[in-house]
């Protein structure tokens, strides 16, 4: 039973960090319609940005996130004014192309500047220590990681539910056309979405950094881990993307516990068998 | 009359002669290794410890000009190597093979050594296997089982009778965990449970869990140095284990001087077993040191391969010297079956019938020095060890 | 619309083209033999791409499962004592034939993303059960040592690779022209129907899934050739065959080119993997940039790949001649 329990723990950790970093995609690919491959790209750029403001620069943990957050925004920004725009609607394929060139540059020009090494966030004092949860320890950060991850699902279920915002960004998911026909500015729901989307992926790439090391693949290493989570949730639901995350990290994280030789076979069995009863995910919109 | 034309015929022949063998020709070395992606700091290390032997010994050996080729390999990819190695020989004309960091690129190289007349001297890849498949293989680095089987006794030394044992799914790994198990077993403890994990986990609480299950006493592990490496030690300490009293073993590849400062102080008190530290003392070992880290550029970034492929430049050139710049691998290779030498990490030999270096493996903690980095201090030494897992074949 | 004839007469002329332009490669280049080989074996697989994704409409990240059947299939067969090439050939083809009606049969189920989804997933689990199954497989330390005996019992697999390109270019040039063939077949014509738009052609009456399907089959065939071609060339066959890197790759490959002309295939693979192999050598973290750029560039300028600019600058150099179509 405590092992039972402590697999659980650990799964709930790697979820909720898979959950953060996933969310963000899930926004984009379901309610902006782009299935935008440089995801995971964008989560590694913030690791970066934070472990050169931690690591190099001396600065405190939340002040590199928020660097980390702010910076990567900024960066995706003229990104989202001249490539994004031009494949909002284009076929799939297309969107895959452009933002796997995407990928692919941000990798070399990452490791043009911050080399070939993996590049560690050093964690502050609080977070380091091992906590004792009576059943088991775990590492303080893990727990962090967690609490974020409630934070925000709950946030963004406020956000996109109870707010003024949220209901201009149902509109134009459900009728674009219409919504702008009614006065909502569109290009500007869009693009805050994007914001939104990015930033949460920035959150997520600093606090996963201890699941998910900072290195130049990160990008291409885990984003068919992304878009394979997406799917399984079905994008652009908040519920979806969370139980998608807590069951993959589940089978991932028991299947590793009970034989690891098989790594990642259950996860992709698993992953082949629910898409196959599910076509468009757990929670996902008929298109 | 005659007698003197005599002289003077003999004298511009011999001149002649003369002006003929010291004519400088080119010697190639064509080095393979992982100059990018996630291993490149170990490719850095292969370049350090040729260019700092080439610094300390000279860039010709007998009048023969060396040339050192460098191939990007970024991963253990068995095609790209040989298709590398291919080209090397085909197209740059290279007398020699050097480098490889992964056992699976050095096993696609070996079939193609006797058509080439080319040696192959690994400055790394590890696993004991790789020598048997040709005659014309040299090896200056040291494998897993190797450097592991003192491990087994030094566990049993200090109390621990019961050990789970951790690896990595690939060659070396496998190598480990048998020789470990063996060594262990020998001297009367006992391996609980034995896991092989995939090469690519990033995650490694699910299996520290398996270990507190285990009722193990220690922990045995080994994995490719690098990334996977400095999240297993983080893992180790943040999962309360290190806490916990759980002894952790393993050898020198999980703290790698170039890991260390990453790892900080969640390193302090792991106990390997190596063939190498850079904290090594000897006076051989200091002047490597010093040539090395000017052609490395950060002392930081110093680590065991670059001991490596300084010894297997010294083999090189060896046999240049032996064939006389002229290609001839078996030749090469006999030239240098049983050659002795002071490394830099301390007394060696290659080994007559198995082509694999002979060494000094040394128990080492992680310790504290007077500038407060952490390093590897040795402990004790294990002189003269052949490879054991050659041994049994 | 050009008669029946004069593409006839255009695809001789592709067809002598690309026997000329191996040739070249083999005067040119013969101390690259090997690297050209291994550009046949990977433009095999691109063919193959471009049957189910030029032609059928289902873009694939998981191709090199193909492959790799093929290549561990006659790479475990050489080992066990089967080194005819020409054999070792057919059963890479069976093998990739076999996997190809295994990956259809799984993929066709889904549709758009989760099609894509599908495809990655099932070449990462090939790729997890060839390293598990490494008494077969060799697992990450590969399979090497693949001794292949001398074709038709006269022309040996040697270091200069000379036997092994020439043998390629014939099997290119022979898959190529029989996909010719399938491509303007009726069968052929109605997978591009499908890909148009799936729902007349239902309405017509023809079946979508066992076309589509027969399609992977063929694919699988193809690609599993390319992936015998590359074991007997390299002797090797390592992971890396069967791995999402090199599907990736290849997609890139294929829409550089161009999709659904097949020619386009041939073009994508040769000038990328020249382009990799020379840049690559300078610094590959420059490599990967510069494709993503490439990428970013046919996207926004090129949709149809370079053998589609090829054909708007044809199309419009005749209009500005405003000579007859």
């Amino acid at each position: 039973m405590q092992t039972i329990l402590s697999i659980a723990i650990d799964a709930f950790a790697y979820g909720m960090a898979l959950f953060i970093i996933c969310i963000g995609l899930s926004l984009t690919m379901g309610l902006m319609r782009v299935v935008n491959l440089a995801h995971g790209a964008f989560a590694m750029i913030a690791g970066y940005i934070a472990s050169y403001a931690a690591r190099d620069l001396g600065l405190g943990y939340a002040i590199a996130i928020f660097l980390a957050i702010i910076g990567t925004v900024v960066i995706s920004i003229p990104l989202e004014r001249l490539l994004y725009r031009r494949i909002y609607g284009s076929p799939e394929l297309t969107q895959v192309l452009m933002t796997i060139g995407i990928t692919f540059c941000i990798i070399g020009i990452t490791n043009y500047f911050f080399g070939p090494t993996l590049k560690t966030i050093p964690l502050p004092e609080s977070l380091s220590q091992p906590v004792d949860l009576g059943i088991r320890t775990i590492a303080g950060h893990r727990l962090f990681v967690m609490a974020c991850g409630v934070l925000v699902a709950v946030g963004l279920w406020y956000l996109i539910e109870k707010t003024d915002f949220g209901i201009k960004l149902r509109a134009t998911v459900d009728n674009a056309a219409m919504a702008d026909a009614l006065g909502v500015r569109t290009p500007v729901i869009y693009a805050i979405s994007f914001a939104i989307a990015i930033g949460l992926a920035a959150l997520g790439g600093v606090v996963g950094a201890e699941f998910l090391p900072i290195e130049p693949y990160y990008a291409l290493r885990y984003m068919v881990t992304f878009l394979v989570v997406v799917s399984v949730g079905g994008a652009g639901s908040i519920p979806g993307a969370v139980v998608a995350c807590l069951l993959l990290g589940a089978i991932d994280t028991t299947g590793r516990y009970l034989m690891p030789e098989f790594g990642n076979f259950f996860f992709y069995a698993a992953v082949i068998a629910i898409v196959c009863v599910f076509p468009r995910g757990f929670f996902g919109r008929a298109q | 009359m005659k007698v003197s034309r005599k002289l003077l015929g003999a004298a511009i022949g011999a001149l002649l002669a003369g002006t003929v063998s010291s004519y400088a020709d080119t010697i190639k070395v064509g080095i393979i290794g992982p100059f990018s992606g996630p291993f490149a700091l170990q490719g850095k290390n292969f370049q350090a410890g040729v260019e700092a032997y080439m610094a300390l010994n000279g860039k010709s050996v007998k009048g023969h000009d060396v040339e050192v080729i460098y191939r990007d390999l970024p991963a253990a990819n068995p095609a790209q190597s040989r298709a590398l190695a291919q080209e090397l020989v085909v197209k740059d004309k290279v007398q020699y093979l050097g480098g490889v960091y992964f056992t699976p690129d050095a096993m696609a190289i070996t079939p193609l050594l006797k058509q080439a007349n080319v040696p192959l001297v690994i400055f790394n890849a590890a696993t004991s296997a790789i020598m048997t498949q040709s005659p014309l293989v040299v090896r200056t680095s040291f494998t897993t089982a190797q450097t592991t089987t003192p491990l087994g006794k030094v566990a049993v030394d200090e109390g621990v009778k019961k050990v789970i044992t951790i690896v990595s799914d690939y060659g070396p790994g496998v190598d480990a965990e048998n020789a470990f198990k063996k060594a262990f077993e020998a001297a009367g403890g006992k391996v609980v449970e034995a896991i092989r994990m995939p090469m690519n986990t990033t995650d490694f609480s699910p299996i520290m869990q398996r270990v507190r299950d285990s009722g193990a006493e220690g922990l045995f592990a080994f994995l490719p140095s690098g990334p996977p490496t400095l999240g297993f030690a983080k893992a180790y300490s943040e999962t309360g284990l290190k806490k916990a009293g759980i002894k952790f073993y393993a050898p020198g590849d999980l703290t790698q001087e170039s890991d260390l400062p990453a790892l900080g102080d969640a390193a302090e008190g792991l106990k390997t077993t190596f063939h190498y530290a850079v904290s090594h003392d000897s006076p051989e070992n200091k002047k490597f040191v010093e040539a090395a880290t000017k052609a490395i550029g950060s002392a930081e970034q110093l680590s065991f391969p670059s001991v490596g492929a300084y010894d297997g430049m010294h083999v090189i050139y060896k046999m240049i010297e032996a064939t006389d710049g002229k290609q001839d691998a078996q030749k090469a290779v006999d030239a240098v079956k049983g050659l002795s030498w002071t490394s830099p990490r301390g007394p060696v030999s290659i080994d007559a019938e198995t082509r694999h270096i002979t060494e000094n493996i040394y128990l080492r903690e992680v310790a504290k020095g007077a500038d407060g980095k952490t390093y590897n201090k040795e402990i004790q030494t294990f002189p003269n060890q052949k490879d054991p897992g050659l041994a049994t074949q | 619309m050009p008669s029946v004839g004069g593409r006839w007469l255009r695809d001789v002329i592709g067809v002598l083209l690309i026997v000329a332009a191996g040739l070249a490669g083999y005067w040119l280049f013969p101390d690259n033999l090997a690297l050209l080989t291994r550009v046949i074996a990977v433009a095999l697989l691109v063919l193959s791409l471009d049957l189910i994704t030029g032609y059928c409409g289902v873009a694939s990240l998981g191709q090199a499962s193909l492959f790799g059947a093929g290549a561990y299939a006659s790479g475990i067969a050489c080992v066990n004592g089967v080194t005819e090439p020409l054999t070792l050939i057919a059963i890479g083809a069976v093998a990739g034939a076999m996997a190809g009606l295994l990956m259809g049969t799984i993929m066709l189920r889904a549709h758009g993303l989760a099609q894509l989804v599908l495809s990655i997933a099932i070449v990462q689990l090939f790729h997890e059960a060839a390293n598990k199954a490494s008494a077969y497989t060799g697992g990450s330390d590969g399979l090497s040592g693949l001794m292949v005996s001398p074709l038709f019992g006269m022309f040996e697999f040697d270091l200069w690779g000379r036997t092994a390109y020439l043998f390629g270019l014939a099997l290119l040039v022979g898959v190529f022209i029989a996909l010719k063939f399938i491509v303007s077949s009726p069968f052929g014509m109605l997978c591009r129907g499908i890909k148009q738009d799936p729902v007349r052609i239902r309405a017509m009456g023809a079946y979508v899934f066992p076309v589509l399907l027969k399609m992977f089959v063929i694919s699988g065939a193809v690609a599993g050739t390319g992936g015998a071609l590359a074991a007997i060339s390299t002797q090797v066959v390592g992971l890396d065959s069967v791995s999402f890197e090199l599907s990736a790759n290849a997609l890139v490959m294929l829409v550089l080119g161009g999709l659904g002309t097949l020619y386009g295939a041939l073009v994508g693979t040769v000038i990328f993997m020249g382009f990799e192999h020379i840049v690559s050598a300078i610094n590959p973290f420059h490599w990967m940039t510069m494709v993503g750029a490439l990428l970013i560039a046919v996207v926004l300028v090129a949709p149809g790949g370079l053998s589609g600019l090829s054909e708007r600058i044809f199309q419009s150099g005749k209009s500005m001649k405003g000579g007859r179509r």
